[in-house]
């Protein structure tokens, strides 16, 4: 990695451990990382080896049970409430790979949920939501429900709100998973757009193709990075 | 300021979605609204119509009696105590210090006619110059009888607001004829109106006064008497002693007998009274208490359900960037608001209720901008205590689990 990047991400030796009666799952055992600005990164390995727990973890939606993890140098531990919700706001986009969106929204009220805790302005908000669908491709379902939508629509209304407050990191769990090769083709052309534009991007794939497009390549197995280049 | 706008946008957003359970819900608040607007305004109007009746006894009268003013008395107790006696006002004009005019006042009640007409009637057989001891009310037309026409026992009265609308329709009453017990009586005078009151009847108006002379000549009939004194307001309790002497004097009472007599005066009933809307108003607010209350815990767990339906929600809103604070405030405002439609309900039934009285009765209720005002707070208190705990259950989610919610 060129030493000339800012260090925005810092893991170091995390572990996430439940407990689930007797049994002792190590979702993420010692792990360590460092994430660059710009840097565009795919994370593989096999089901149940830690990736989404390693996200989680990453986009500050969860606490690690060791470990450090610093945030643009700063400990993410001694953050409050209001620090973290601003970081998950405008700093890190998150696309999950259950899409959770609301069902009674539609796809634009969906996108425009992590807007509404912004400080923009009404107009201003669904100028941007409108932004985001079409870039998904999806102008023509703005009013459209998920459960009126077809699993690729609504991963790319869940991208779209990852998208839209036009945060710096995107961090994608899958993106792609339910999507037809064309369509996922052209996402992953908006992807490689944003790495262009400046963007960080952590991607969570099972697809050596989309592997191929990231700069940097982490591959998980059993809580542990055995692969990092 | 902003922000809390649209977070509680979005717990209202909530209420619509779910109205038949908030309705439901709100159910409980309505009644209690209801009830404390109608004890309310139930008590101020109680309130009114015994000022009036203080109002008709007067703050500088004393009444002499057979029976102590009371709402308890035991009737058999004071059943042979002698009647009064106008005896004994020579001895009060004659000792007292603090009585500056006396009167007797005989008491009964009688059939009254004019024409076809007729009606049940109070009436008074009192001294010459008792209209300067009238309290509430004074002569608006006409004049009082004179020292002459008592002497002579003429057949004249004053008659109340009541008799010259029922009896006359409004027409002037002076001059005309009425019949009382069989007898033609000519009237007058009439009295100012004084409108309802706690007083035997109902009503204060139903009133004809004539000479105690012509009383007692024509209308030998049941009834009672009262001596009716006046002093200075600022004089009571110690002219009321005064003349519980002197009626002791006057009957002759040896120091060991008890009083045969009671001196009475509106200020008695004052504490009686009190203790009664006392009485009325704490069932009042215990009623209500207990169905806020309950309300409140109804609030609570309807909140408590939302929060559960809606963790995933919770969890993504905080994923997207929502603070805890901007949780509590949407599940915050859910609850005010199910509370505030109660509440409003509650007012508006009050309201419907008043204008559907209004039309039968003289009753009056307080409606005014001020219930309304005092609704809303208890409602927002409500509210906000009712819901303060599933918003804080819902506010301290940690994302990742919520999200991961069934
Ligand atoms: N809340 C939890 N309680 C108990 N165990 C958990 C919990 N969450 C995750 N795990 C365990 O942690 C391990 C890692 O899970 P994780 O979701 O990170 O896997 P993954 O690499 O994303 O898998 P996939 O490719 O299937 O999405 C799994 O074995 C899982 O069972
Ligand atoms: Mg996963």
């Amino acid at each position: 990695m060129p030493k000339s990047k800012k260090e925005i991400i810092a893991i170091d030796s995390i572990s996430k451990i439940y407990h689930l009666g007797n049994n002792v799952v190590k979702a993420l055992d010692d792990v360590s990382i460092s994430i660059y600005e710009n840097d565009f990164i795919s994370i593989m390995g096999p089901s149940g080896s830690g990736k989404s727990t390693l996200m989680n973890i990453i986009g500050c939606l969860d606490v690690p049970t060791k470990g450090v993890y610093k945030f643009n140098n700063e400990l993410i531990s001694d953050m409050n409430d209001s620090q973290l919700a601003n970081i998950r706001n405008e700093k890190i986009g998150f696309v999950f790979q259950t899409f959770n969106l609301l069902p009674k929204l539609t796809s634009l009220q969906n996108v425009e949920v992590p807007l509404i805790y912004s400080s923009l302005g009404r107009k201003e908000r669904l100028q941007r939501s409108e932004e985001a669908l079409s870039i998904v491709g999806l102008s023509d379902r703005m009013t459209h429900k998920p459960n009126e939508l077809s699993g690729g629509q609504r991963q790319r209304v869940a991208i779209a709100r990852a998208l839209a407050n036009k945060p710096s990191i995107i961090l994608a769990d899958e993106p792609t998973g339910n999507l037809d090769s064309k369509s996922g083709v052209e996402i992953l052309n908006f992807f490689d757009e944003l790495h262009k534009a400046g963007n960080t991007l952590i991607i969570v794939t099972h697809e050596e193709s989309v592997a191929k497009r990231a700069k940097r390549r982490v591959e998980l197995f059993d809580g542990k990075i055995v692969i990092d280049e | 300021m902003n922000s809390l706008f649209k977070n509680i946008l979005i717990g209202l957003a909530a209420v619509r979605a779910n109205l038949t359970r908030v309705i439901l819900t709100s159910l409980g608040l309505t009644i209690g609204i209801f009830t404390v607007s109608i004890v309310t305004a139930g008590v101020s109007s109680i309130d009114k119509e015994f000022d009036k009746s203080m109002e008709y006894y007067g703050n500088d009268k004393i009444y002499v009696g057979t029976w102590p003013w009371s709402f308890d008395f035991d009737w058999w107790q004071y059943r042979n105590r002698p009647k009064i006696s106008e005896d004994s006002l020579e001895y009060i004009t004659k000792y007292s210090t603090y009585i500056s005019d006396v009167s007797i006042k005989k008491n009964t009640w009688t059939r009254g006619s004019f024409g076809n007409k007729a009606s049940w009637l109070q009436l008074n057989g009192v001294y010459p110059g008792y209209d300067e001891m009238l309290s509430g009310t004074k002569i608006v037309n006409g004049r009082f009888f004179s020292q002459n026409e008592w002497d002579l026992q003429r057949r004249v009265v004053i008659v109340g607001g009541t008799v010259r609308d029922g009896f006359f329709d409004g027409e002037d009453p002076i001059g005309k004829k009425i019949r009382l017990n069989n007898v033609t009586f000519e009237v007058i005078g009439e009295l100012k109106k004084q409108g309802m009151g706690m007083v035997p009847g109902g009503t204060l108006d139903n009133l004809v006064i004539m000479p105690s002379s012509t009383f007692s000549r024509i209308l030998t009939r049941w009834g009672f008497d009262e001596l009716v004194l006046k002093t200075k307001p600022e004089d009571m309790s110690k002219a009321k002693e005064e003349v519980g002497m002197i009626m002791r004097l006057a009957r002759k009472l040896k120091p060991d007998q008890d009083d045969n007599f009671s001196v009475n005066s509106a200020d008695a009933y004052q504490d009686q009274f009190d203790a009664i809307k006392i009485a009325i108003a704490g069932m009042g607010f215990l009623v209500t208490g207990i169905s806020l209350v309950v309300s409140a815990i109804g609030i609570m767990n309807v909140m408590f359900v939302s929060v559960r339906e809606r963790t995933r929600e919770i969890g993504l809103r905080k994923a997207m960037g929502a603070t805890s604070n901007n949780i509590l405030i949407q599940f915050l405002s859910e609850a005010v608001a199910i509370s505030i439609i109660g509440g409003s309900t509650g007012i508006i039934l009050v309201k419907l209720i008043t204008m559907a009285l209004s039309a039968f009765s003289p009753l009056p209720i307080d409606f005014d901008i001020l219930l309304i005002f005092y609704t809303f707070m208890i409602c927002v208190f409500i509210g906000v205590s009712a819901g303060m705990v599933p918003a804080r259950t819902a506010a301290n989610l940690n994302p990742i689990d919520a999200l991961r919610h069934e």
